[in-house]
Order: C-alpha cells, then structure tokens, then sequence
C-alpha cells in the first residue's frame, strides 16, 4: 500500500493495525522472557551482591568495593587465574593441533574413514562426569591403566602419580579435557576442509607447490573462519571449566587444579561467603570478555594481511 | 588434460609409485593409534564392569574370568539407577520441548518478519550466551523463585542456556524456506500462526532434529546445574547420582562405579552410532553458522 493513503476507519481498525504491528514481538516474547530472567537478570543482580558481606542467612551488610579490595590482595587469586591460564593454554593448543591434524587426516579418500570418524568423536556424547570419574581410575598410580601400560613398556622413570602430584596434576586434567572434547573441533574441521573447493589445491599443484606448502598456503587461510570458532570455543570452555577439576581433584592437591569457576564454586558454596563469590564471578567475567575480545581482534587482523 | 600432464611428469622419478602407499600407510596408521586411545578406555571401563574387585587389580589388561553380572544388579539398587534415569529422562525431554518450542517461533520470527531491535537482540545473544552467569545470584533468583529442588527449575535453567544458539539454527533453516509456501497458506486463510504451524513446522524436521538432539545431549550430561539446584536424593538425575555414588562408595567398589558408568554412557553411545549424523549436524551446525 502506498504511504499516503491515510489508515482510515474505526478505533478498533487502528488498534487491530498497531497490535498486527506488535506481532513480531510477540513471537520472540516467550524465548526472550525465559532468556532474560534466567540468564540476562543473574548477569546484572549479582552486581550488587558483589558489594555485600553476606553468608546467605544473615541479614547482608553492604561493605562497598571491599570484596573486590580483599580478591585483588588475595594471594589465592594469581594462583587461580595463573591455573586457569595454564589449563587454557594447554587445553587450546593440544585440541587444535589434534583436531585439525585428524581432521585433515579424515578428509583424505581413505578406507574405513566414517569408522575413524565415528570412533574419534565418541568422548563427545559422554558425560563428564563418567569421562571424569573413569580417569581418576585410570590415572590410579599402583593400578591404573596408565601406568601399567608404562610399566609393561619398561618406561618405569614415566611412571607418575598422575593426580596426586602437585606438579603433574593439572596437565592431567589437560589430557583428559583433550581427550573428551577434541573430537568435537575435528568434525568442525572436518566441516571446513569440505567446503575448500578442489581447484585451489589443483591451481596450488600446477604451480608447483609442495604438499607442505598446499597447507600453509590453502588450507590454513581457507580454514581460518573455522579456526576462529573452534579457538573462541575453546578458549571460553576452558575459562569456564568446573566438572573435571571438580569431580577429579576438587582442586587439589594443595589448589594445584584450582581453576576460576571452582574457586567461585567454593568460596560461595562451602564458605558460604556470598558477596565474596559474587566479586568473584565478575572479575571472571571481566577476564573473559578481555581474553575473547583481544582473542578475537588478533585473529581477525591476521586476516587483512593474509 | 592435467591431469596426464602430472602422471607423465611423474613417472620420470623412480618409485614415485611407492609414495602413495607409503602415505595411505603413515595416514591409517595415526588414525588406528588415535582411535586405539579413545576407543580403549571406553571398551576397558565396559570389560571392568564385569570384573570382581580382585581382577580389577591382578587382572588389569585381561578379559573378566567369569563375568560379574551382580555388578549391576548391585549398582542398579545401591546407586536408585532406575529413579536417576527417570529423572535424566524427564529434565532431558523437557528441556527439549521447551527449547524447541521457544526458539522455533522466535528463529521464524527472526527469519521472515522485519522489526525494530531485532538486530538488536540478536548482538544480545551473541555477546552474552558464552558469557559465565554468576552463581551466586543465579542460585538466589532460584532460591527466591522456589525453583530449586524442582523439575521445572533445573528445566528452565538448562533450556535458558541452550535457546540462543537454537535461535539462530532455527532462523538458518527458516531463511532457506521460500517464502511463497507461507504466502500460499495465507492466501487459503490461514493466519500466520497457523501457517507456521500447519505448513512451516512439518517441513522442519531437520532443524527440529538438530536442535533436538543438541539439547538433549546437553541436558543428559548436564552435571553442573544439578548440583546448583537439586538437593533432594529422588531428583537427581543420572549425572549427580554417579557423582554422588562415587563419593560414597568409589574408593571401595570400584568394579560397581564401573557398571555405573557403563549404563550411564552405554545407551547414549549407541544411539549416537546410529543417528551420528545428526548428533555431528546438531553438535557442530550451530557453531559454524553462529
């Protein structure tokens, strides 16, 4: 309809054409009520919890910036964080590198492959929870399926108390958090290599270039989309890591495996110091929005001088 | 063609002709390796399942002498396996059925109507649904509520996490639907509600599945909001009860844990053999659209 025909009518016609005006919104009304309540409102209340002394029970006083005060002086807090870094780190790199070597081994024409694929993605479905406690066994330093595969190889000088050492147990935690989630980024991969056209490769092959060299200089820039996802993803799961260092370790030994969530988890839920934790959540969530932001902005200004 | 151009370039070096087999060789040879390690443990926690305690240490590599089927039996009544899958069950499907159904409407929404703040809301999702929720006044909203301890609650709380990226695989799958099927039905007198549902949402099974099934993976496995928000022992569903077992028992009967694990993984792993490819569509579509 053209603009200058004015709505004429009733009332009732123009009420009825603004309401068909609301319509859109009542469509996403009920998925953003439920979304703005439970995930949109904890966002925004907890930050006036953050400035309270409270236990839960009590009657709260509110005591300003203090917990943030007491977070920044507290030893525990570079430990934690350095932890959670640590595990970062080791859990990106080990997944990527894993994930895209056995994705690109998987995109080959080879027998057997949907098998391989099968098999690798398998940890994927499985709860934490079983993949956690499954390991605590495995990792069981007289009779675990680790070490008695190392003592049978005659390896005996790698023979370690997996979780029990303070020096060794984050790493163990690494492990198992790779060994659950790395199929996941190989499928994205995976996902990626196919929809790298064939030319490119054949282009890259008239001209010369090495197999090695087809990888840096098609592959790579090809995947860097993907890449992108699978980093993002990767880097936030393990800043949000709980269930395996909690169900594993609890942290230990001597805050070894302590890692932020925990560290919330704890101060909120075993010390019942709410306002504390509260503090807490929101340095991790500063963190974490710095980490995808500077994660993010180094990834996308690759992308302009490729 | 080049393609002779390449084979008449090669035959010049020697033994070019053995490369090819040398790397199929090298390729399955990792791949074997790979799947070996992940493949392995998950067998090995099965086979453990049934071993008597005594072979769980003397015997560690072997098959069980004479399989321990009591291990079930036992982990079946001392952990209440049957009222734990029950309650996976019911949080499972429910947190299905909320998502799809809140996020199907709003992704068409999203998809075929064109309002003020939609990209907006959309730049909301983005930027807080990786964000980490405070507990603490995640726990009290709840508490106040009088959602903890219930179905609903933890229901809520996981469908509350799963619906932006649902909205957004919705809204993918709507965009590819033409748009002359909706005005058709519209022209038979259908209101748009109606031809959503009457037209748009039975051709939707693909997007129905992926979300589906990405939800009820999560929701299955979903250990930490149980933890948050159950206390009583007659809802906690799979996830928590193993934990909680664990902690009781573990130390001493390991070989009971292991069935434990076994019928919690067991079912999923199969079901995951067979519908694979729409638990990888499900797993990974979302986040190569997002």
């Amino acid at each position: 309809m053209p603009a200058t025909t004015k709505p004429e009518g009733t009332p009732v016609k123009e009420l009825l054409r603004r309401l068909s005006k609301l319509s859109p919104y009542l469509w996403i009304l009920p998925a953003l009520t439920v979304y703005s309540i439970f995930k949109l409102y904890p966002l925004v209340s907890g930050l006036q919890m953050s400035l309270l002394r409270w236990d839960g029970i009590e009657e709260p006083r509110y005591i300003g910036l203090r917990n943030f005060e007491k977070i920044l002086r507290d030893e525990m807090t570079l430990t934690v964080l350095m932890n959670n870094v640590h595990y970062a780190v080791g859990t990106v790199v080990g997944k990527i590198v894993l994930s895209l070597l056995l994705a690109i081994l998987l995109h080959q024409a080879l027998k057997g492959r949907t098998f391989y694929r099968t098999s690798l993605f398998m940890p994927v479905v499985m709860s934490f929870v079983v993949v956690g406690v499954l390991w605590s066994w495995l990792f069981n330093p007289q009779f675990g399926l680790i070490n008695s595969f190392l003592r049978g190889l005659g390896l005996d000088f790698l023979v370690q108390d997996w979780l029990g050492d303070a020096a060794v147990a984050l790493n163990s935690l690494v492990l198992v958090d790779i060994w659950k989630w790395y199929g996941f980024h190989m499928v994205i991969f995976l996902a990626g290599l196919q929809s790298i056209p064939d030319e490119l490769y054949e282009a890259a092959r008239i001209d010369g270039a090495s197999v090695w060299q087809q990888f840096l200089h098609v592959t790579l820039p090809m995947l860097h989309p993907v890449m992108i996802v699978n980093v993002t993803i990767s880097v936030m799961g393990a800043f949000n890591v709980f269930d395996i260092p909690f169900i594993m370790t609890a942290g230990g030994p001597a805050n070894a495996t302590n890692v932020m969530a925990l560290h919330i988890y704890i101060r909120g839920f075993k010390f019942y110091r709410f306002g504390f934790s509260a503090a807490l959540s929101y340095v991790l969530l500063v963190i974490v929005t710095l980490v995808a932001a500077i994660q993010l902005k180094l990834m996308t200004s690759g992308d302009n001088t490729d | 063609m080049s393609a002779a151009q390449f084979t008449g370039q090669d035959s010049k070096q020697q033994g070019i002709h053995l490369r090819p087999i040398l790397v199929t060789l090298f390729n399955h040879s990792i791949l074997i390796l790979f799947t070996v390690i992940i493949v392995y443990p998950v067998l090995w926690m099965i086979l453990a399942s049934f071993k008597t305690p005594g072979e769980l240490v003397s015997n560690i590599w072997g098959l069980p002498a004479d399989p321990a089927f009591q291990n079930y039996a036992d982990a079946w009544e001392k952990a209440k396996l049957g009222r734990a899958l029950l309650n996976s069950g019911i949080i499972s499907i429910g947190a299905v059925l909320v998502v799809v159904c809140l996020s199907s409407i709003a992704g068409y929404a999203f998809a075929k109507f064109s309002f003020r703040f939609s990209t907006v809301i959309l730049l909301v999702f983005v930027f807080t649904m990786q964000a980490p929720v405070p507990i603490i006044p995640f726990y009290v909203l709840f508490v106040r509520l009088k959602l903890t301890d219930s179905y609903l609650g933890l229901i809520l709380a996981i469908a509350s996490g799963s619906i932006p990226l649902s909205i957004f695989i919705f809204q993918a799958f709507f965009r590819s639907i033409p748009s002359e099927l909706r005005e058709a039905a519209k022209i038979d007198g259908c209101s748009e509600f109606a031809a959503f549902l009457r037209v748009v949402m039975p051709i939707s099974g693909p997007a129905v599945a992926t979300v589906g099934i990405l939800t009820f993976v999560g929701a299955w496995n979903e250990y930490f909001l149980p933890l948050l928000l159950i206390r009583s022992d007659e809802l906690r569903p799979l996830t928590l009860t193993i934990q909680v077992f664990f902690l009781q028992f573990g130390r001493a009967e390991w070989n009971v844990i292991f069935a434990t694990l076994s019928i919690a993984s067991v079912p999923m792993i199969v079901v995951y053999i067979f519908l694979q490819r729409w638990f990888i569509q499900g797993l990974t579509s979302g986040s190569i659209k997002g």
